[in-house]
């Protein structure tokens, strides 16, 4: 009970309500003191915010990935890349993408056709995929295999189309067993099957994908797909014109001899 | 509980989304992913930029300044302060003005949808929406010394 509820003096015994100061009749919503509620909500949020931020700033941006496929990196040989395009093209992409990465798949299928008819078959420039396999990705190490088991037969790129095509029906989510499908789509592409299959079952070309990674991250990069045209980083899914407008500012600028890649000198 | 501390509460929410976005930004925070459907298509897209500063950085500054204003509002001394309230209400205004232009960005130009970005704009439109609250409050309250 407030000092102002005491019964009056003189006058009527009942207990009238006193007046309402002219605070809360201004504001007839507030209380005049900041309860403890408010401040354990906003200790709350700034632990949880504090929490989250730091979960996320602690946790290693590569080292997982590093640990899990490129332990081996030391002997794992040089990396190297699939070419597509003139060898001698004056502008070099480079790519970093992970085969069951959704953004790669919708880069691979909605803005590479275009990209290889105008640009690469133009002769303006030509590109090379290095895998960037996530550790997110169940059967992403697999189908790297799969495809540089068809790279040993000169089917690198109809493999690598195919791959994306149909991500859907071999990722992680859909299936443990990713090979039926490698391998069906290995004899799609022509392939020598039995040949394919047992290059694929010893994970023959493990290292090279590790080397693969490990130059990826070497050149900071930390996201699927990323592409490195000249010397600079392009993370995410770049349009058709996005590039078009980078690889004809280089080639005006006299070409990007910056963009030193290992590329394997195999045109398709 | 006033409308001004839950106006402190959420803007405190938006503080460390937005410093999330803009330490992914800045590149000091993130990890190796793959980027459809995240932010990062979003917050790496040339509309992720706003006159010299990432968009995630406006966000920050405004969800501080909202939470700093809010925040005193509710001293004892500041409490009936009806310009806070005016304040409040023109910010947070201008802050769903903002985020709906944004929101507009990702769904119709840039086809791709970053969930922190939409909780920024769920959070701005609350805000608004309880200092709208809040503004109301001193009309009726003033109404009644009328009469």
């Amino acid at each position: 009970m407030s000092p102002t509820n005491e019964p009056p003096r003189r006058g009527s015994s009942a207990p009238t309500p006193p007046p309402p100061a002219r605070k809360t009749t201004v504001r007839n919503s507030r209380s005049s003191n900041r309860p403890k509620a408010f401040f354990w909500l906003l200790g709350l949020i700034a632990l949880i915010g504090v929490a989250a931020l730091g979960y996320v700033a602690t946790k290693p941006k590569s080292s997982s990935v590093q640990s899990a496929e490129t332990a081996d990196t030391t002997n794992a040989g040089p990396s190297q890349g699939y070419l597509i395009g003139k060898v001698d093209a004056p502008v070099k992409i480079v790519e970093f993408a992970d085969f069951e990465c959704p953004s790669c798949g919708g880069w691979a299928t909605v803005t590479e056709p275009d990209v290889r008819t105008r640009i690469i078959n133009a002769g303006l420039a030509n590109l090379t995929f290095y895998d960037f396999p996530l550790t997110q990705h169940r059967n992403t190490v697999a189908a790297s295999n799969a495809a540089a088991c068809a790279d040993e037969q000169q089917k690198f790129w109809p493999m690598h189309d195919r791959l994306f095509q149909a991500q859907d029906e071999w990722n992680g989510e859909a299936t443990d067993a990713p090979k039926a499908f490698f391998k069906r789509y290995a004899s799609e592409a022509g392939l020598d099957v039995a040949k394919w299959e047992s290059c694929f079952d010893a994970r023959k070309y493990q290292k090279r994908i590790s080397a693969n990674l490990g130059e990826g991250l070497r050149r900071g990069v930390n996201s699927t797909p990323t592409f490195i045209i000249g010397n600079k980083l392009y993370p995410g899914m770049r349009s058709y014109d996005e590039l078009k407008g980078i690889v004809d500012s280089l080639t005006k600028a006299g070409g990007s001899a910056a963009a030193s890649s290992t590329p394997r000198a195999a045109p398709r | 509980m006033t409308k001004r501390m839950i106006v402190a509460a959420l803007a405190l929410a938006g503080i460390f989304i937005s410093l999330y976005l803009t330490l992914y930004k800045l590149g000091i925070i993130g990890e190796l992913s793959c980027s459809i459907g995240s932010c990062e298509t979003v917050n790496t897209s040339k509309w992720s930029r706003f006159l010299g500063l990432p968009v995630a950085a406006w966000g920050l500054l405004f969800y501080l300044d909202v939470f700093a204003i809010a925040l005193i509002g509710t001293l004892p001394r500041f409490e009936d302060e009806r310009v806070l309230s005016i304040v409040l209400v023109a910010e947070s205004a201008v802050g769903v003005l903002f985020s709906a232009w944004l929101t507009y960005l990702e769904l119709a130009v840039i086809h791709a949808i970053c969930i922190w970005c939409v909780t920024s704009a769920v959070i701005v439109t609350l805000i608004l929406v309880v200092s709208v609250v809040d503004l109301r409050d001193f009309r009726i309250g003033e109404s009644e010394l009328r009469t």
